[in-house]
């Protein structure tokens, strides 16, 4: 082989590799922000619950929880109806996610629970005139801290509390390693860009990078996908499961969106590659 | 203008499939094998959270509960004191019922009680009737049949409880009596109120106490009957 073809395979090798590395970096890039625009964002959650129907699922399942308790306790299913009503579920775990995102201890108030189920508890004896040896108020204290627990159980959202840490922990690591990674992606596809003598050249290794990525990027979800893995989560409740199901898809989405621009660019390189290739060659 | 000196090849399209999809492989395989690297226990704990199939969020319950004809409790009864030999039903001409299954019927004439009768106590269960203990057994099994239900729906007719009642349990392979011998009010954590080691057949019945109060009441009532008939299960058939 001689020199000059040496030399020609020996820069493909290395624009190669660039491509490689530029393909690795666009799809830690697209992970990274992923998990910046869902996993760590307060705004995300709040919004998925709102479009799975969370708040409504959780006042409808507190109340359901509620009137069971209810049956070993003496009260009907109407006074739960009424008491769960007046609960504002949505400021209660946006209450709860808030804090949860910003790594505070209280997260589920339970004295403000307990006082108005008490003072319904005794609107109610008030309204029933039931006699006070039916009313025995150590009974009612446990059964309003049974229904504070129950309560506490349907406004947490499992695990989260373990996660808040670590939320807490890698936000601001990871906003630079977005920082840190999409420089990169700059620096090597400004080194292929420069470097290369040929137009058409510089286009066909970003375009290798670029394709690179979104296969890579792609691949998450129709793994994912294609094994049927969301619908099989396990979760104690409806309102849990459709949140998540829909928290999961709509995670997956940004997935697609990153998949779908680093595709749009790829095609965009191919195209101007084969301008510059047809123009170099002189067709 | 200058001529690149490959003027003769292909556009070499095929380049841009072949290598994105190499390195494509490469980098899939690098992350698994870092992420698994890094975080391997933390995916094998993951994987608890999701089942075979999508999980059933309904509160239904299945029937599994055919009425026999119901045999003349007198004479039954009579049956049972002049031959020690009881009715067999082998087991395997019995449906098992599963967890939360409605299986039979439990009847106390003079309480006014008259609920479905589920295998399991949980919250479902006693919304709808009453529940055995999943820990004790089903008629006919020769041991303790302990059955839950509310003091202030299913059970709420226990506050008439006395010793000489009848209670019928109906069930798709036999009905049985069992005459009420004991009641008891005990505190919520008497370990004792109950044996479910026993090797004769007898029904326990327990609600919170006292009746109609509100709030969690911190006593229980205990209602005891021994068996008076019944076909038994053989286990061996």
């Amino acid at each position: 082989m001689s020199d000059s073809g040496k030399r020609f395979n020996f820069k493909s090798v290395v624009y190669g590799f660039l491509s490689f590395i530029l393909g690795f970096l666009l799809f830690l890039l697209s992970v990274c922000l992923v998990l910046k625009f869902t996993f760590f964002s307060k705004d995300f959650m709040l919004e998925s619950m709102a479009n799975s129907g969370y708040y409504e699922m959780t006042k409808d399942e507190l109340c359901d929880e509620l009137q069971d308790l209810g049956h070993a306790s003496g009260l009907p299913d109407e006074f739960f109806d009424d008491f769960v009503r007046g609960l504002d579920m949505v400021e209660i775990e946006r209450t709860y996610i808030s804090a949860f995102y910003t790594g505070s201890s209280e997260l589920v108030d339970t004295d403000k629970f307990k006082q108005s189920l008490i003072d319904a508890v005794n609107v109610y004896i008030d309204e029933n005139n039931i006699d006070n040896k039916k009313a025995d108020e150590n009974s009612i204290l446990h059964f309003v801290n049974e229904a504070s627990s129950i309560y506490v159980k349907t406004v947490k959202i499992p695990f989260f509390e373990v996660l808040a840490k670590y939320i807490k922990n890698v936000d601001t690591p990871l906003t630079v390693a977005v920082i840190g990674i999409a420089a990169a992606v700059l620096a090597v596809a400004a080194i292929i860009f420069f470097t290369n003598r040929y137009k058409h050249r510089r286009y066909r290794y970003l375009t290798y990078g670029l394709g690179a990525g979104f296969l890579s990027v792609a691949v998450v979800p129709i793994v994912v996908y294609s094994s049927g893995i969301i619908p099989k989560i396990n979760l104690a409740t409806r309102s849990l499961y459709n949140l998540f199901v829909g928290y999961f898809n709509s995670l997956f989405m940004y997935f697609w969106i990153f998949a779908g621009i680093l595709l749009f660019l790829s095609v965009i390189g191919f195209v101007v590659y084969r301008q510059k290739y047809l123009k170099a060659i002189g067709r | 203008m200058h001529k690149h000196r490959t003027s003769h090849r292909s556009i070499g399209g095929k380049n841009f499939i072949i290598l994105p999809i190499i390195f494509c492989v490469l980098i899939i395989g690098i992350s698994t094998a870092a992420v698994y690297s890094a975080s391997g226990n933390f995916i094998s704990m993951a994987q608890m959270f999701f089942s075979d199939g999508e999980r059933d969020f309904s509160t239904g319950y299945d029937n599994i509960f055919v009425p026999i004809e119901e045999e003349d409790e007198d004479e039954d009864e009579d049956k049972e004191n002049s031959s020690s030999e009881r009715k067999v039903v082998p087991m395997s001409q019995v449906e098992f019922p599963s967890y939360g299954d409605q299986f039979g019927e439990l009847i106390i004439e003079d309480c006014q009680i008259e609920a479905k009768l589920f295998f399991n106590d949980g919250v479902n269960e006693l919304n709808n009737g009453v529940g055995v203990f999943t820990g004790s057994f089903i008629p006919g099994y020769g041991k303790t049949i302990l059955v839950a239900g509310h003091n202030n729906t299913f059970f709420n007719g226990l506050k008439y409880a006395e010793k000489g009642q009848k209670v019928k349990i109906r069930t798709s392979y036999g009905n049985y009596v069992y005459e009420i011998n004991d009641i008891k009010i005990v505190n919520e954590d008497d370990v004792d109120a109950c044996n479910l080691g026993a090797d004769y057949e007898n029904l326990i019945m327990y609600t919170c106490y006292p009746f109609d109060e509100l709030g969690l009441t911190p006593q229980r009532c205990f209602v005891y009957a021994k068996f008076v008939s019944g076909p038994a299960l053989d286990n061996k058939h």
